[in-house]
């Protein structure tokens, strides 16, 4: 468990203690934007979904101010794939 | 993953809720004409709130809270007039938009009577069944979606199901599951329980893709071995907002129904319409519809036909999918975008906007498109789907194969000129 200091205040709440994956609905707290990276409006109202590919968490954002759509990812490590050469 | 509140936020329909708020812009079908064959009036449940839906003697419908607003009994115990409803209890009367027009037992007192309005709605028979919407004025049209109202045979299997309505229309932008739960899945089954299972589920999906429209989400679908040309692709098949998606292959066109009853409970039908190009039918007065069961007498999920392994994921979710649990990924793309545009047009209700699917204009039938060869599997589709799917359950299972082997043998001898 995360310091419940840390977590953004009511009313977000987190799963039952214990469930199986409490830990990764924390991170989802702590890390999904909070502010649209177009118009900088807040996302409390938004629709954030998060989905993982591969390593990377996908934060799916629609903002309810501008209507900007589009994935925020968190990025860990900056990966290059190189081209067949 | 979501958080807790945005989960009950999509997942709640009663009223005062958003989402509540916006399913009341939308139409529901919700009974069968023929349940008015024999008796006038039936107790109902949708979005959370009990209803007493009535025919008059003239064969207008109507909807109305079931509680009368005097001592609570249930209205569907009522007398049915021709301009409204009378409770049996103490006969106060109401009229077709719930306004009370006689208290017999009070002192004639308009300020008292017009101080008492129970909940009303609208309601219309469309394709067999009846149609009630329960928001706020004007009301929009009923859609005349075409596999309503075109001519054919028509039949629809029912159940209902103990879980939320939204992961069922979950699953309606999930088309990875096709390949796995009925694809791959259903090959286990098959030869661990010897049966053949219809292979046409099985190709691999290569690319899949989600584009919004007027009536939600035109999903399209590449499979191995196939191209961008062909029809799951080109044309695709929507997910019809907020309770409908559309499926279809070889002139058999379906309607999945997903009527949101209250937040754990979902009527669902799948409604086909049979008209084979070539084929001959006579003119059918009312729809078929008959109960498809989901679990056995053991109480295990029945999952060697389609729409039972369907119900077997949806249900076996839980009565409300807990999202704060779940990790989705890349392929879950559709499940993200259906969320987000739940939450927009929750918004735009919000701020006094029409949400998204709703018609205001008179129409005759909506055309929804929808891909005609289905898998690339050809009429052997046909038999598939009705020996395969919750069709194998209708009574007209043995007229519907051979309709459509007729109908299949019809086009080939027209198509050689013999």
């Amino acid at each position: 468990m995360v310091d419940p200091s840390l977590l953004p205040l009511d009313p977000h709440r987190l799963p039952d203690p214990g469930e199986w994956f409490s830990p990764d609905a924390e991170r989802h707290l702590l890390d999904r934007p909070k502010f649209c990276p177009t118009c900088g409006g807040s996302l409390d109202d938004g629709m954030i979904t998060e989905y993982w590919r591969s390593d990377e968490r996908v934060f799916y954002t629609w903002c309810p101010g501008c209507s900007w759509t589009g994935n925020v990812v968190k990025v860990d490590r900056a990966t290059i794939f190189e081209a067949e050469h | 993953m979501l958080t807790v509140e945005q989960n009950e936020e999509l997942t709640k329909v009663g009223p005062g809720t958003p989402m509540g708020e916006l399913l009341r812009y939308y139409w529901y079908p919700i009974a069968f004409e023929e349940d008015f064959d024999t008796k006038p009036s039936k107790s109902v449940r949708l979005l959370s709130e009990d209803w007493t839906l009535y025919k008059t003697p003239s064969g207008k419908y109507g909807i109305i809270g079931e509680h009368c607003p005097h001592r609570r009994a249930s209205l569907t115990y009522g007398v049915v007039h021709e301009e409204g409803i009378r409770c049996g209890y103490h006969g106060w009367k109401f009229d077709m938009d719930g306004n009370c027009v006689e208290q017999p037992a009070e002192a004639e007192n308009e300020n008292f009577r017009a101080r008492v309005k129970a909940k009303s709605g609208l309601a219309e028979a469309m394709g067999g069944m009846i149609w009630v919407y329960v928001g706020e004025a004007p009301a929009p049209k009923l859609p005349r979606f075409d596999v309503f109202v075109l001519d054919g045979i028509r039949e629809a299997g029912y159940a209902t199901l103990p879980c939320n309505w939204l992961q069922i229309m979950e699953n309606s932008v999930d088309p990875h599951h096709v390949e796995w739960l009925h694809g791959y899945y259903f090959e286990f089954l098959g030869q661990t329980q010897g049966f053949e299972a219809p292979k046409s589920f099985q190709k691999k999906h290569m690319k899949t893709a989600f584009d919004e429209f007027h009536w939600g989400i035109l999903k399209r679908r590449v499979l191995e071995g196939h191209t961008e040309a062909d029809d799951d692709w080109a044309i695709g098949h929507p997910l019809v907002f907020p309770l409908f998606m559309r499926v279809g292959g070889q002139w058999i066109d379906q309607m999945q129904i997903r009527v949101p009853i209250d937040d754990t409970t979902t009527w669902k039908l799948f409604y086909s319409l049979h008209h084979p190009e070539g084929g001959v039918w006579e003119h059918q007065e009312r729809p078929v519809f008959y109960p498809f069961p989901y679990k056995d007498e053991n109480g295990e999920f029945i999952t060697d036909y389609v729409e039972g392994q369907d119900v077997m994921a949806w249900v076996s979710q839980g009565p409300v999918i807990d999202r704060s649990q779940e990790h989705l990924g890349r392929s879950d793309a559709g499940v993200a975008l259906l969320r987000k545009m739940f939450k927009e047009n929750m918004r735009k209700v919000a701020n006094g906007e029409d949400p998204i699917a709703i018609i205001r204009e008179d129409h005759d039938v909506i055309d929804l498109p929808c891909e005609r060869d289905k898998f690339g599997a050809g009429t052997a589709f046909t038999d598939q789907w009705i020996t395969g799917g919750s069709m194998r359950y209708s009574p007209l299972k043995e007229q519907l194969l051979a309709l459509h082997r007729d109908a299949a043998v019809a086009r080939e001898k027209a198509k050689s000129g013999a």
